[in-house]
């Protein structure tokens, strides 16, 4: 199974305990894409030195946030997660020396079009993530949690009366 | 047959009255769009004069996207739901004669021979096709040079005339009766029958080509000059293919979706280069010179050999809508001049 | 209109008939007369082909990358085409060298099935021209004269660069309209949504915008792949959005806003007005115009240290 199935196979076993128990709280579920250079290896500090942060996040890893292409974000709108975050290295800090300088053009666009496109952009969150901020990642993680959460389930990219699926 | 009169100002009650029997299914205007073939609701505004660019009526009949069966999994247990529409008794109003002449070629391929498509038939074997005369011929029609347009009169179960303020009703089939039987209608008058007889021997001889000679479709040539011309600027877009009331090709795919597999229907079309493409990497038709010949062919020539009915009926929406104006009126009549009959395979 | 033509001929035939080119891609008539056709002319006595008139709506630069590939070649074309020329030459899908440009001033092309909305029976009209304050449509019954923002493309009536940025040679007066057409996208999120989930429901998913657009040259597009598999094939509006949001962003600071997207669409999706939206998005932050040739390069292949950052904490 393709690693998109799995995670709408994750999301929709989510959705159906929800329903059948309803004393269950609402999960988010978030999908994080992370440079492997600095923020999965930030994300790996958070996990060594047993800092907490939510379950909610689903982690992919890419080589360089300049790896990072728009539509992976869009197509995870389109699978109905509720919120996506891209993290990458600073600016300067890149292991390829300039991919995140492209991936940062990217991403404001990207962000351009989801606002022209009406969709809520507090659902996405790019943030540049090193690999000695371990502490960093999970506060992200967690206050982006929240923000999520406060917002409620993502109803899709189109308005529900024009849903099919 | 009785025929009948629909003043306009009586359409709702008309349509009311036809719910209470059937599903009705008409044009329903969008915005900014072509007016599209819906199961009509309350609030819908309905376009039953046929004056403007409306989707083809395959559309409902042979919907964009079909579900076609379901399987769902759990563990120790494999679930297939075959999902086929409900056959009801439907109507469908406001189709351009020419449109509904289409649904025949759409029967050749769905309903006869060895395979009935079970989901087509839901849908179309209980449906009574009314057909729609607009006041004014459109440019881009050119019905009367592809066919006999009076063999059409017996495959709708009606016609409706657009007289200005009413809609004379001409009964074509015993199926149409059931259409006029509301007693809001009023028999027609003779100035009525003489206007509508105008309107017909308008349609007739409306754009009546010089390619027309009944024979046109022995003269189609595979070699052609020609199909090197439209394929120089043809820019390999579906627009004629998808908007055209008789095209009838689809695509299957499966899509996996955690435990459940669903299948579906959707268009296709032979100007897309993955219509013919081969797993292995091979594509038979590799360029675009023979997707487009294979779209005229098909229509004009194959589909006269396999099914006695030519696969084009002049509604004219790809000729108004080919985003490089490649007109198959012009592209027939350069064909035609040009070449002797040949014997037919 | 006829002046202009006749140069153009003239200067196809030279440009034929001294060996510059190979072939001269412009428009010729119709099959009627509010309609031209794209034509290809690689003889001398063939050039009186070549028109030029308010209906010459095609970009003829979607033919570039295939046919001038390894030749050289001739081409018609109106400002917004010439911006097209130029993304793609920025981009390397075509070489400037190989390309003869006879540039067009352009005063604004007309939308045929507004037209109709005006009050035209398309089938008497014989032929159209630009007027001091509009559109004159010739027909069976006479003249009548047409304001310019009743027929005119919406993408015409909101374009202020209607001089040619780069050619060879130059015919034909620009004509500035009066004013610019403002945007009509709403400004609320979730009206936009709103307003989206509505145009893209129509989407058939017959590819017409992406066929008729100059900058859509991939050899395989992402709609078309199987695996992995970016978007169903199903014209349903969640697919459509996934279909038409990836694309926008493919065409995000390339696109050069000349509309043939909305053109060409059988059901009159508004996705011209979702090109400009991104192109203001372009033109603010980077101050950066597709089309452009005084740009170095494609503005996504290349960056800035102090370009705006979109890192929301930092």
């Amino acid at each position: 199974m393709s690693e998109d199935a799995v995670l709408v196979e994750e999301k929709a076993e989510l959705e159906s305990s929800e329903s059948t128990q309803q004393e269950r709280t609402w999960q988010p579920i978030i999908l994080g894409i992370l440079c492997n250079w600095c923020s999965y290896a930030g994300a790996d500090l958070a996990g060594t030195s047993r800092l907490q942060y939510p379950e909610s996040i689903r982690i992919i890893r890419v080589p360089c946030s300049g790896r990072v292409d728009p539509a992976f974000v869009l197509k995870a709108f389109r699978k109905g997660f509720d919120g996506v975050m891209v993290l990458g290295c600073h600016p300067g800090d890149c292991h390829y020396a300039k991919g995140n300088y492209y991936a940062r053009r990217r991403i404001t666009l990207l962000q351009d079009l989801l606002k022209a496109l009406g969709l809520p952009e507090e659902r996405f969150h790019f943030e540049w993530v090193s690999a000695s901020e371990g502490n960093r990642f999970a506060e992200l993680v967690q206050e982006f949690t929240e923000k999520i959460r406060r917002l409620g389930p993502f109803k899709g990219v189109v308005t529900p009366e024009k849903k099919t699926l | 047959m009785a025929d009948k009169i629909l003043p306009k100002d009586k359409i709702p009650g008309f349509i009311d009255a036809l719910q209470k029997q059937f599903v009705v299914v008409a044009p329903v205007e969008r915005t900014d769009a072509p007016a599209e073939f819906k199961e009509v609701a309350p609030g819908d505004n309905l376009i039953l004069d046929g004056s403007q660019m409306m989707m083809p009526p395959k559309d409902y009949l042979l919907p964009r996207y079909e579900t076609l069966l379901k399987v769902s999994a759990r563990p120790g247990e494999v679930e297939v739901q075959p999902v086929v529409p409900e056959n009801k008794p439907r109507v469908m109003l406001g189709m351009w004669l020419p449109d509904a002449q289409a649904i025949q070629v759409l029967d050749r391929v769905f309903l006869d021979g060895k395979f009935k498509d079970p989901y087509y038939a839901a849908r179309r074997e209980n449906t009574t096709l009314v057909a729609v005369m607009p006041a004014e011929m459109r440019w881009s029609w050119f019905c009367a040079s592809t066919d006999d347009v009076e063999k059409w009169k017996p495959n709708v179960d009606a016609i409706m005339y657009d007289l200005g303020d009413r809609f004379y009703i001409e009964v074509t089939s015993p199926k149409g009766e059931a259409v006029v039987e509301w007693d809001g209608l009023s028999a027609p008058s003779s100035d009525d029958v003489e206007n509508k007889n105008r309107l017909w021997e308008q349609f007739k001889s409306h754009n009546v080509l010089p390619f027309s000679d009944g024979k046109f479709y022995e003269r189609l040539a595979w070699d052609h000059p020609i199909w090197a011309e439209i394929a120089q600027k043809c820019i390999g877009c579906g627009v004629c293919s998808y908007m055209c009331p008789s095209c009838s090709c689809f695509d299957i795919q499966d899509e996996v979706c955690g435990t459940c597999i669903e299948r579906y229907r959707c268009r296709d079309t032979c100007q897309f280069e993955e219509f013919t493409l081969m797993g292995s990497g091979h594509n038979p038709r590799p360029d675009q010179l023979p997707r487009s010949r294979q779209r005229l062919m098909h229509k004009f020539k194959y589909q006269h050999e396999q099914y006695g009915v030519v696969g084009c009926t002049g509604c004219g929406r790809c000729v108004e809508l080919c985003p490089v104006n490649v007109d198959i009126r012009d592209v027939l009549n350069k064909v035609c001049a040009e070449r002797e009959p040949e014997p037919t395979t | 209109m006829f002046e202009v033509e006749n140069k153009i001929r003239q200067e196809a035939k030279r440009v034929l008939e001294n060996g510059l080119v190979e072939l001269v891609i412009g428009w010729a008539p119709g099959s009627v007369p509010f309609r031209t056709t794209p034509v290809f002319i690689d003889r001398p006595e063939d050039v009186d082909k070549l028109v030029w008139n308010p209906v010459c709506a095609n970009n003829l630069a979607v033919y570039l990358p295939k046919i001038a590939k390894d030749r050289k070649v001739g081409i018609v074309a109106k400002p917004c085409d010439i911006r097209s020329i130029v993304a793609l030459i920025q981009e390397n899908q075509v070489k400037r060298d190989n390309i003869y440009i006879i540039g067009l001033g352009c005063a604004g092309v007309v939308d045929p099935s507004r037209l109709e909305l005006a009050g035209v029976r398309l089938s008497d009209v014989t032929a159209l021209d630009w007027a001091a304050d509009g559109i004159k449509v010739i027909t069976l019954n006479g003249e009548q004269l047409l304001k310019s923002t009743d027929v005119h493309r919406d993408m015409c009536l909101a374009c202020t660069k209607r001089e040619p940025a780069l050619f060879d040679v130059k015919f034909g007066e620009a004509v500035l309209p009066s004013e610019v057409k403002p945007r009509e996208l709403p400004e609320l999120p979730e009206e936009r949504q709103k307003y989206w989930s509505e145009q893209f429901s129509k989407c058939i998913r017959c590819y017409a915008c992406r066929q008729i657009c100059p900058n859509c040259y991939c050899e395989v597009c992402f709609a078309d792949r199987v695996e992995p598999k970016w978007t169903a094939k199903k014209a349903v509006p969640e697919e459509n959005w996934m279909f038409h949001a990836t694309r926008a962003m493919h065409l995000a600071g390339r696109c050069i806003q000349c509309g043939e997207c909305e053109r060409v669409c059988p059901v009159g999706i508004r996705i011209a007005e979702l090109m400009r939206e991104m192109a203001e998005a372009v033109k603010n932050k980077y101050d950066y115009e597709a089309g452009d040739p005084n740009e170095e390069a494609p503005l996504l292949g290349t960056f800035r240290e102090n370009d705006v950052d979109p890192a929301q904490h930092s």
